[in-house]
């Protein structure tokens, strides 16, 4: 099997955001970049697919600028067998990568099954596993938690709100979009983080995937860090007292009840 | 030459013949260990230790009556065979025997062996009353000591008998030098037989003496008793000094493709030297914080274990086929043993002689973790953590040096020239509780006009949990990091509240080029108030019990330091645990086991802090913050937290100085 999966680097999670100078965008110094959590789950289905199916190779691809490269390597040293970078600049659009990565998919010989993390952990915005399908033309399942495989579909199990599951079942090629409980990533033993370091990146330029500047739909205008959190507030007196406190300021001050 | 001399020249030649076969397999099997081990420094300290140990017995001591009764058995043993030498000499050439020493000499040698065959027949009795009467949990039950014990009792008897009816039969010049066995043949001459019969008798049993001997030659070599072979040189060939590192991986040396122990083989021969010399005393496991809470961890089985994975492989290590050894992983050494060490080294140092266990385990989880990335799921984050964080809990990087906001305290990269650089680490750094610890200590600084700075956010774990769990690549990620950032402020003097990285770095950033004097908050502020910088005043009416942390104690060997910290405050009353000191009971989170869920049998930091609350007293003083939330735990666990504090010592130091 032709095994593919997308992952996005993204900040670490205990990153403290600082903005750029004209506030379009984070500013990067000092961050340290991880594999975004949900594309971990991604990777590891991938592998274990892989070693299902004798014969079968993983590669692992990426968009975005030159530091992206590291965060493929650590998906080789999970034990991908290859990868594909895509050249896009620093903010690139969910839009922008979704057909970056499908037009580096496109220029695969065969592509069995695609694989990506529900969304990315900085924007969480969701889009790139729908939007890549779409540019691809293939089925799409997101927020996976279980995967069945045959040798012409699969059978996902997938939440949906309410807390409830369903099951849908797409023809092969398919993109799936996983959701944390999928797996449990691999720890990466040192042989293979040896051997990550001389497996092959490609390397594409967005022209070479057919993207151009105009792909990009969003602009960023301006943001705003969220405004820091109000000190806590503590309430004393007597059991019955503090109750009916809390219910008043619930009530009227936090007006949630 | 008589039909004597001949019978013994050919039973003796087959016996040594034997023996020395076995002894040459054992050998060889050591010899084709791939793992590396130099154990030849500090020769005249080896042989000090080897004095000591050995012939002192210091060691076995330790253990008040089965360690005299062993010192009796051992002394007896090399009394007793200058004795058996001789009848060996004798019955090879008659006038061979060892009168030339002088007759007072000789004299003195015969009451000398008489004397210690008696005690030794006494001291198998004791241990036979030790092995079946009283039966200590960690002796266990033995066949093999068992016939050992039968051996030795006969070896004795046989001796008495002899020497007995020779008196009877041959009369010697020196019959009355031989005070137990003259006493003994008293008895027997009412038996009223000829001096020929009687001769006869004694060498009758002077056969069954030697008989014995070469017996036991041919038994020890798949005994326990190999101890009496191994233990010597294993003691001459222990770790010297105490404050051991973890020895070093090479990860650019390409030629390794194996880190870690994954096969019996991929230990070193000193590992083996150990298996032989284990006399399965249990004493590793009496004082084993994991196996006295239910933990399938005991040190003893361990090396049993490995010992027996190295029996059960011998063909295969004997002829070099390596890829066909057993791993080590089997169903006696499991996941759940390896990870259930604390690495709090009691083992270690309750063996008598000198077994390394953490080294072992040490080097288990290397293969586990960084071969095949099997480890506890829980360490996984800890890992990422360490790894994008420079922290085991996540925390950012960038809040490190926030713990210090708001009093004063300068970075390295602020002013550098100072006295002292405060290694914070990540526990004082992050831990709420932790935090409080290092603000005293930062106080008691400033209060004994010490020039100190931190390193802030330039600071980043040790690296001492990922080594600990066997993440040897993560460590040295962390602590060439470090040492880079150290020796760039060219770093002399560090002090440290947290023996972890207080070990670490004194200990084993040597070994990647870090030389600093690095010193735990205990031994500096014991130092601070011996110069008369830190005078404590206020009065602290309160019962102190303190609890040992491993790694200052037993690791680096500091235990009055902190103690004499606690008894320079006015008004406290120092008590002791029952177990303190080098017999100390790990917190439970050594090893990196402070990462990891504790599923199976009792809480470590319950039993030690049941320990802590028979005290009575109302502080439990901690010089760890592992040790500070472990017993912080266990107080809450038992209810005791309006009536029990635990406090470091920097923070009990500094509310008594003003």
């Amino acid at each position: 099997m032709n095994i593919f999966v997308c992952i996005k680097q993204v900040p670490d999670t205990e990153t403290k955001i600082k903005l750029n100078a004209d506030a379009t965008g984070i500013d990067s110094a000092g961050i340290k970049w991880i594999m975004s959590p949900f594309d971990e789950f991604a990777v590891e289905e991938g592998l274990r697919l892989k070693e299902k199916n004798a014969g079968s190779t993983v590669t692992v691809l990426s968009a975005g600028p030159a530091r992206v490269v590291d965060t493929l390597r650590t998906a080789l040293a999970m034990g991908a067998d290859n990868g594909i970078h895509i050249e896009l600049p620093e903010n690139a659009d969910n839009n922008m990568s979704a057909k970056a990565l499908a037009g580096a998919l496109k220029k695969e010989p065969q592509v069995d099954i695609v694989f990506m993390g529900k969304e990315a952990i900085d924007d969480g915005a969701a889009q790139v596993s729908q939007l890549t399908s779409e540019y691809m033309g293939i089925p799409c399942v997101t927020v996976a938690l279980a995967v069945e495989y045959s040798a012409t579909s699969v059978k996902c199990k997938r939440e949906i709100e309410g807390g409830a599951f369903e099951m849908i079942e797409a023809s092969l090629p398919a993109l799936i979009a996983a959701q944390k409980g999928l797996n449990e990533p691999r720890y990466a033993s040192l042989p293979n983080i040896m051997k990550a370091k001389k497996k092959e990146v490609k390397m594409l330029k967005a022209a070479d995937v057919g993207v151009s500047d105009a792909d990009q739909k969003i602009r960023y205008k301006g943001l705003q860090l969220p405004p820091p959190k109000p000190a806590g507030k503590k309430i004393s007196g007597d059991p019955a007292a503090q109750a009916k406190e809390l219910v008043r300021l619930l009530h009227e001050e936090a007006k949630v009840i | 030459m008589t039909w004597q001399t001949f019978l013994f020249i050919a039973v003796a030649a087959a016996a040594f013949g034997y023996s020395g076969y076995r002894f040459k397999i054992l050998f060889n099997m050591m010899k084709m260990h791939q793992g590396k081990s130099s154990r030849l420094n500090l020769i005249s300290e080896r042989i000090m230790t080897a004095i000591v140990n050995v012939l002192g017995q210091k060691a076995v001591l330790k253990k008040k009556n089965a360690g005299i009764m062993h010192a009796i058995i051992f002394w007896g043993f090399i009394v007793i065979t200058t004795g058996t030498l001789e009848q060996f000499a004798t019955t090879l050439y008659a006038p061979a025997n060892f009168e030339f020493i002088g007759q007072s000499a000789y004299k003195g040698l015969a009451f000398l062996q008489d004397f210690f065959t008696v005690a030794v027949l006494l001291a198998v009795f004791y241990a036979c009353y030790r092995r079946f009467v009283v039966r200590p949990e960690g002796l266990g039950k033995s066949r093999d000591a068992n016939i050992v014990l039968a051996l030795t009792g006969s070896l004795m008897v046989s001796i008495l008998l002899m020497n007995a009816f020779h008196i009877l039969g041959l009369d010697p010049w020196y019959k009355h030098s031989l005070a137990f066995s003259n006493g003994i043949a008293q008895a027997l001459s009412s038996l009223g037989l000829s001096p020929e019969a009687y001769t006869n008798l004694g060498t009758f049993f002077k056969w069954i003496h030697m008989g014995l001997v070469l017996g036991f030659a041919v038994y020890i070599p798949s005994s326990k008793h190999l101890h009496i072979v191994a233990a010597g040189p294993n003691t001459f060939l222990r770790t010297l000094p105490r404050e051991k590192g973890m020895k070093p991986i090479n990860f650019e040396d390409e030629t390794v493709t194996q880190y870690g122990a994954a096969k019996i083989t991929d230990l070193s021969w000193k590992d083996a030297l150990d298996y032989y010399s284990c006399t399965e005393c249990g004493r590793c496991q009496d004082l084993c914080p994991a196996h006295n809470t239910q933990k399938p961890l005991t040190p003893k089985m361990l090396i049993l274990d490995l010992k027996e994975n190295m029996y059960r492989n011998k063909e295969k290590l004997l002829a070099g086929k390596y890829e066909e050894i057993s791993p080590i992983m089997d169903e006696n050494v499991t996941e759940d043993v390896i990870w259930a060490c604390t690495s709090c080294r009691a083992c270690e140092i309750a063996c008598p002689v000198f077994i390394e266990h953490t080294d072992k385990i040490y080097e288990i989880r290397r293969n586990l973790v960084m071969m095949e990335s099997k480890f506890p799921a829980e360490v996984q984050s800890v890992f990422k953590n360490m790894e994008t964080n420079a922290s085991p809990w996540a925390f950012s990087a960038a809040d490190r040096g926030n713990w210090a906001e708001g009093l004063a305290i300068k970075t390295m990269a602020e002013d550098a020239n100072v006295d002292v650089l405060l290694w914070v680490g990540c526990a004082g750094s992050y831990d709420d509780r932790n935090k409080k610890v290092l603000k005293a200590f930062a106080s008691l600084l400033k209060k004994a006009g010490v020039k100190f700075a931190i390193l802030g956010t330039e600071e980043q774990c040790t690296g001492d949990p990922a080594r600990r769990i066997g993440n040897e690549y993560l460590y040295q990620t962390l602590a060439k990091a470090n040492i880079e950032t150290l020796n760039r402020y060219a770093v002399k003097q560090i002090v440290t509240a947290c023996p972890h990285c207080f070990n670490t770095i004194k200990n084993e950033y040597k070994d990647f080029g870090g030389q600093y004097e690095v010193h735990h908050h205990s031994q500096y502020i014991a130092k601070l108030i011996g110069e008369g910088k830190l005078k404590p005043t206020k009065g602290v009416d309160e019962t102190v019990t303190f609890h040992d942390s491993c790694y200052l104690g037993r690791w680096n060997n500091v235990y009055d330091q902190p103690r004499d910290v606690i008894k320079s405050l006015p008004a406290v009353r120092l008590v002791e645990m029952k177990s303190n000191h080098d017999q100390s009971m790990c917190c439970g989170a050594g090893g990196g086991r402070m990462w990891m869920e504790e599923t199976i049998g009792k809480r470590v930091n319950v039993a030690r802090t049941e320990q802590a609350l028979a005290t009575k007293a109302g502080i439990i003083a901690a010089s760890c913050p592992f040790c500070m939330t472990m017993m912080s735990d266990g107080v809450k666990t038992k209810d005791m937290q309006d009536k029990v504090r635990v406090m470091d010592i920097a923070e009990l130091m500094d509310q008594a100085t003003p």
